[in-house]
């Protein structure tokens, strides 16, 4: 599934323009980057939660050489699959859901 | 940021009523999480791809007892987050020391998406 679909959905289920509904999906994942960036943490209940990682800077070492690295200190982002995501997710996997979800091989 | 917040910013920049709002950011997730559930991946371009991966069974450890216990094969979601993000994430920050917001400076050098015709 891609953005393109998500805004096919909105279209064809809540019969907004296909304009608005490119609006709306880049204003959900936009807003949800800006946070982000402004170093907040996201969390949407049964989907889950977005979590900026600080890691500090250290003075690395090439170990070949031995020659040493400043290594910068960076932010990286982390996700925790919520908890109903996560079972169902999960459930997909024993063949009784209805989706079809019944072969486990299939990824 | 919250799901609320989300719904705020779609009123605010789409238009649409509070209500509708509401309705149609949960609609959204909602289909993320049948299309996970299916186990198909969602991938969202700027932002990060949502995937399903399936775990063989192995033997773990009760790290408190020490006692081993077999953790069955499942079905797990991760998230990877695009190079776009990672990079915005790490552009415009202050190399040295944490001053809260020093970078006001660059806005949006990452809004070169092309929705514009």
């Amino acid at each position: 599934m891609l953005k393109s679909d998500l805004v096919n959905v909105l279209v064809a289920k809540r019969g907004v323009t296909q304009k608005q509904a490119e609006a709306t999906i880049e204003t959900i994942f936009d807003s949800m980057k800006d946070a982000l960036v402004r170093g907040e943490n996201i969390e949407i209940r049964g989907l889950g939660a977005f979590h900026v990682k600080h890691y500090e800077g250290y003075q690395g070492r090439n170990p070949k050489t031995g020659e040493v690295i400043p290594v910068k200190p960076k932010r990286g982002l982390l996700f925790r699959t919520g908890k109903e995501l996560r079972d169902r997710v999960n459930r997909g996997n024993e063949g009784s859901s209805p989706a079809g979800g019944s072969a486990p091989t299939g990824i | 940021m919250t799901k609320a917040d989300i719904i705020e910013s779609v009123y605010e920049r789409v238009g649409f009523s509070k209500k509708e709002s509401a309705e149609i950011v949960e609609l959204v997730f909602d289909q993320l999480k049948e299309t996970l559930e299916r186990g198909d991946k969602v991938k969202i371009s700027g932002f990060g791809n949502f995937l399903v991966r399936f775990k063989k069974a192995r033997v773990g450890r009760n790290p408190q007892t020490g006692k081993e216990i077999e953790i069955s094969a499942r079905r797990v979601l991760t998230f990877r987050p695009s190079q776009v993000l990672k990079a915005a994430l790490n552009e415009g920050r202050v190399p040295e020391g944490d001053g809260p917001s020093a970078e006001d400076d660059d806005d949006a050098p990452d809004a070169d998406e092309d929705d514009d015709e």
